[in-house]
């Protein structure tokens, strides 16, 4: 790598096209967006789709979808359910990772594998039973039952992974420290959680992704607006529209959903990725 | 996930009761063990699989999913399946989409990951940023916006190959059967890639550089390090991302493929998951929708399976 | 990770029959279970219209228990309406409602609506927990199958003598008779309209087309549309056929039935071989023939109903299949000087009749409502002549009473052109059916496979033989 050959040189550039080139597919999108929120369906219809909104620069289409939509509740109540599923799921999956991987009873082979087979559980097929399981428990148009819900779909990706972290952690450490007096428990939340930290972060930032976005179990499961969250709100909202035809609004809408996601996500890119990458290299 | 078959099967040695110890210690580790895998055992069972079971059940009925009686027929939804060749069609573009979906995502994840890593790529940081952004986005906004990306008359596509030809193009991406699962392709590896290369950005770096500068003394080039050294020792990663896709794609292409298209044109997009849907909801045969759930699971489980025997012996091979 | 498969899987199984047991006892005592009023309320204000706020504020004090207080003969108590928010908007439900709400201001009204409605509310009725009132419309809901779900109450005495508020019979009004399911009525129809084939008038003069009166003269100008290379000559809705089955295809089965709305009846009882008879060869050939020439916008395959009325509107396509809503759905974005036509078929030769084929949405009362008492009240409030002129107003299109609308000037010109042919000797006005949904399904995807020109007519008519023969074998 040191000593770049001309073919390699060549192969660079290449490859230096081909990730720009990827790289306008994947903001290009976003910046149409952007473009779309601020025209008419005059200039949607009549001018090319690439072509930059004119002036005036409509932005009461955002003002609109603000007011008509509650977007700040659907926010709030996407932050709420999303942090509360994520670092419950965290919780149940990482005691149950934590034993499996280390200890041995009877029964233990078997859990793993159950966690593991229902990871291929196509989970709208339990949705109608879930809706009645929910309401007789007086939880269902809740956002705690979503809560649940969430928690519930999170927990097996969050043993897979966990168990597999919390094997590669050497063993004498716990070991040494049950010695020096420590209970389960202690081993547990003093010194294993905090090493399996890098595990945590990059199962935590796949149940925040997929509960983040999640949309088809939340329609049915909730139907009141104040309790939407951000992907129910865009879905009601794309359906609307489809009787209005109101494409600078959706736009708007879309875009004021990416943003603060977008905004986290830069923030804390650094910790997503190398999360990710530590989850993922041990 | 990430992790598969990284840990090596260690024998969990710290159960073992050590010296010193009485009676009274075996307890409380049995109550420790109970403590912390019950509660959410039970959890899981009540949210997750009794839901599921439920489902099942149902499929061994005949319920239009809207009356409060529903009579149970054994296995004849199971049975229908096989005359249908809605089905049929739908196995095979969920097939077809996990095909394609990993030699996209799992093809496109490796390029980038290796050109960002081992090329040392200027703004190798932007890109990666940039590349993970759609995995971040909810596949419904994603739906939406490929949706206008397609649009015959004022979409970005047919706008954008009108440049290059006399006459405007029209084609009717999503709404013509021989375009329209093609055109699931794109948005489906647009959102996918990123996490693919992220993951396997962690695993190249992980390699020892000096396998590298040895690689190099030897002569060898771009492409003889990258099947002799890049592969073999990110095929974990590279496992678990086909895994990955695989099982997203056979439980979840169902939602971009309601957005985009519910299944049309003339069932030409159906895949099990939209066809579960059509038939439950739109159609109301709720038992037989269950029944297409059951298949779902079975040949997830059968894929994955299959998936892990193949690419283990793979990984013998290569190594 | 040594996966024991088949240990997991007889794991999964053994559990899979505990459960199932377990599930068995669960269900039984699922429907004795009553949830407490599950909240819905409108996801929005709309913009468009402006009665609201009130309404709004009922939704928001459901859960408080009604105060017994001394209330006479007036309704009370808990009253939820679910209607689906679609084309039509939500203008006049909220104005309905909300004069509703003066009139009987004991009731405790909780509106349940939105263009997700039929899903987000069907675990409810499965349930036996339905709102008591309910309008029918949209994608999720069929009335239909709702009677044969049993989740509507049975209205036949009830329509015999009730009365709406002005004192009227109601039956007397309703211009379309409600469908009779083994002699009984639950659902009434409450929306009227017909499908058609719409254009622009201005636009027609201005290139001096002539404004076709049949086939030929819609074949003729279609081709000197298509020649004239400023538009395609026919555009529809791909991505949901019925647009076109209403506006072109089933009309062509009428008119080739010499005129005879019975062949509907006799699709809709799915009699063996009706789909493969001469009328209805006749009408797919018919689409073959604008397929064949290249009329139709290649387009349409892949677009919703407001996309292709949208490029109808900016003259990119001269002729489109809709419904009679199609002009309030659109109004924000007609262009200056668009002035709608409107010809319920176009199927029929020179010195034939027009054939209409009707469309509804109906109202019922759950079987299960709470208080019916206040969603049959509700009914003979809507159910008058103010509130059709009113329906008019709001949606631009036709409700199901006979009322007199040329008085008001907001009715749409649309409206008052299409109330023009269905009073004409020269119009048919086919009956109004519903498929099964099954068979139905197979209709929508093999027309819009005929119309992208993917099937032949044959393949539609064994399609359909095919899946009338499998329902018919499941009844």
């Amino acid at each position: 790598m040191h000593k770049k050959s001309a073919g390699s040189v060549v192969l660079s550039a290449i490859f230096y096209v081909i990730l720009i080139l990827w790289a306008l597919c994947v903001l290009y999108p976003l910046v149409w967006s952007v473009f779309g929120s601020l025209k008419d369906n005059q200039q949607f219809l009549l001018k090319m789709p690439w072509s930059l909104p004119e002036f005036p620069l409509l932005w009461e289409n955002f003002s609109n979808v603000w007011v008509n939509y509650q977007v700040g509740t659907y926010f709030m109540n996407s932050l709420l359910v999303t942090t509360l599923s994520t670092l419950l799921a965290l919780l149940l999956a990482s005691t149950t990772a934590y034993t499996i991987a280390r200890f041995r009873f009877i029964g233990n082979q078997v859990l793993y594998n159950l966690y593991l087979a229902s990871m291929m559980i196509p989970m709208i097929l339990g949705l109608i039973p879930l809706f009645f399981l929910l309401s007789d428990m007086q939880l269902s148009n809740t956002l705690l039952g979503l809560i649940l819900v969430y928690t519930a779909m999170n927990i097996s990706f969050g043993v897979f992974v966990l168990t597999g972290f919390f094997r590669t952690l050497p063993k004498e450490l716990d070991e040494s420290a049950s010695i020096d007096g420590a209970s389960d428990y202690g081993v547990f939340f003093r010194i294993m959680l905090p090493l399996a930290r890098p595990g945590l972060i990059s199962v935590g930032i796949m149940n925040v992704l997929s509960i983040w976005n999640e949309y088809v179990m939340g329609t049915v499961l909730v139907n009141d607006p104040s309790k939407y969250t951000l992907p129910i709100g865009i879905a009601v909202m794309q359906a609307e529209m489809q009787y209005r035809t109101e494409w600078g609004p959706l736009f708007a809408g879309l875009l004021l959903s990416i943003i603060p996601v977008l905004i986290i996500y830069f923030i804390f890119q650094r910790q997503i990725t190398s999360g990710m990458i530590a989850g993922a290299v041990k | 996930m990430i992790t598969v078959n990284n840990a090596p099967s260690i024998d969990h040695a710290v159960g073992k009761p050590k010296a010193g110890k009485g009676m009274n210690w075996k307890t409380k580790r049995k109550l420790f063990i109970f403590v912390f895998t019950v509660p959410t055992l039970l959890f899981f069972c009540l949210f997750m699989i009794y839901p599921i079971i439920q489902g099942l059940y149902i499929s061994l009925f005949d319920w239009s999913g809207g009356s409060e009686t529903k009579s149970f027929i054994g296995f004849d939804n199971y049975k229908e399946m096989l005359n249908d060749p809605i089905l049929g069609h739908a196995i095979y573009n969920d097939y077809f989409l996990v095909f394609w979906k990993v030699i996209g995502i799992v093809g496109l994840g490796v390029f980038f990951a290796v050109a960002l890593t081992r090329f040392r790529m200027k703004g190798s940081g932007f890109f990666r940023q940039v590349f993970f952004i759609p995995n971040i986005l909810s596949v419904v906004v994603i739906g939406v916006l490929w949706n206008y990306i397609y649009n015959p008359s004022i979409g970005f596509l047919n706008s954008f190959l009108s440049l290059f030809t006399e006459k405007k193009v029209e084609i009717s991406y999503l709404g013509d059967e021989a375009y329209a699962m093609w055109s699931l392709l794109p948005p489906a590896i647009w959102a996918g890639v990123g996490f693919v290369m992220i993951l396997l950005i962690a695993s190249i770096l992980s390699i020892p550089t000096e396998l590298y500068e040895a690689g190099n003394l030897d002569g060898a080039t771009q492409w003889q390090q990258f099947v002799r050294i890049t592969m073999p020792l990110t095929w974990e990663q590279i496992k678990v991302s086909i895994l990955w896709v695989v099982m997203t794609t056979l439980n979840g292409s169902f939602v971009i493929v309601w957005i985009m298209t519910e299944g049309g044109p003339d069932n030409a997009t159906q895949v099990m998951g939209s066809y579960l849907y059509q038939m439950g909801f739109r159609q109301y045969h709720m038992g037989y929708a269950s029944a297409i759930g059951a298949l779902i699971l079975i040949l997830s489980l059968i894929t994955t399976l299959a998936l892990q025997r193949i690419m283990r012996r793979d990984t013998y091979e290569m190594s | 990770m040594k996966l024991k498969w088949g240990k997991s899987l007889t794991l999964l199984l053994i559990t899979a029959l505990l459960l199932m047991l377990a599930a068995g006892c669960g269900s039984k005592s699922e429907t004795k279970t009553d949830t407490p009023a599950t909240t819905t309320e409108t996801p929005k204000t709309d913009t468009k219209t402006d009665t609201k706020t009130d309404t709004k504020t009922d939704t928001k004090t459901d859960t408080t228990t009604t105060p017994a207080e001394a209330a006479g003969p007036e309704l009370e108590g808990d009253f939820e309406v679910q209607y689906f928010v679609g084309g039509y908007g939500d203008g006049f439900w909220k104005e309905a409602i909300a004069d509703f709400s003066k009139k009987y201001p004991k009731l405790k009204i909780k509106e349940s609506a939105g263009p997700k409605i039929n899903d987000q509310m069907k675990p409810r009725w499965i349930q036996g927990s339905p709102p008591d009132f309910v309008y029918i419309d949209g994608a999720g809901a069929n009335a239909t199958q709702m009677v044969k779900d049993d989740q509507l109450l049975d209205l036949t005495d009830w329509l015999e003598t009730a009365k709406n508020e002005d004192g009227k019979l109601i039956k007397d009004l309703l211009i379309m008779q409600p469908v009779k399911y083994d002699g009984k009525i639950a659902p009434i129809p409450f929306v009227f309209g017909t499908w058609g084939i719409f254009y622009d008038k201005a636009e027609f003069a201005k290139n001096s087309w002539a404004e076709p009166k049949n086939w030929d003269e819609f074949l003729a100008v279609s081709k000197q549309i298509k020649d004239s290379g400023k538009m395609y000559p026919f555009i529809h809705t791909g991505k949901y056929p019925y647009y076109i089955n209403g506006g072109l295809v089933d009309t062509a089965v009428v008119v080739n039935n010499n005129y005879d709305g019975s062949i509907l009846d006799k699709m809709q009882a799915l009699e063996p071989g009706i789909f493969k008879s001469e009328p209805v060869k006749k009408a797919l050939d018919q689409v073959k023939q604008l397929v064949d020439a290249g009329f139709i916008d290649p387009a349409s395959a892949a677009i919703n109903h407001t996309d292709s009325q949208s490029l109808f509107l900016q003259h990119k396509d001269a002729f489109i299949p809709n419904g009679l809503w199609v002009e309030n759905e659109m109004k924000k974005d007609v262009p200056k000087g668009f002035d709608f036509g409107f010809i319920p078929s176009v199927t029929q030769p020179a010195g034939g009749k027009f054939v209409a084929i009707p469309y509804t949405s109906t109202v019922g009362v759950a079987k299960k409502a709470k208080n019916p008492e206040a969603a049959k009240a509700f009914m003979q409030f809507i159910l008058t002549e103010k509130y059709a002129v009113r329906w008019a107003e709001l949606t631009g299109a036709l409700d199901n009473i006979k009322a007199d609308l040329s008085a008001s000037d907001k009715v749409s010109s649309l409206s008052k052109q299409a109330s023009g042919y269905y009073n004409s000797p020269d119009t048919v006005v086919a009956p109004y059916i519903e498929l099964n949904a099954d068979v139905d399904k197979v209709k929508q995807d093999s027309t819009q496979a005929l119309a992208n020109g993917k099937i032949t007519p044959e393949e539609w008519m064994n399609r359909m033989e095919a899946a009338a023969e499998k329902s018919r074998g499941k009844k």
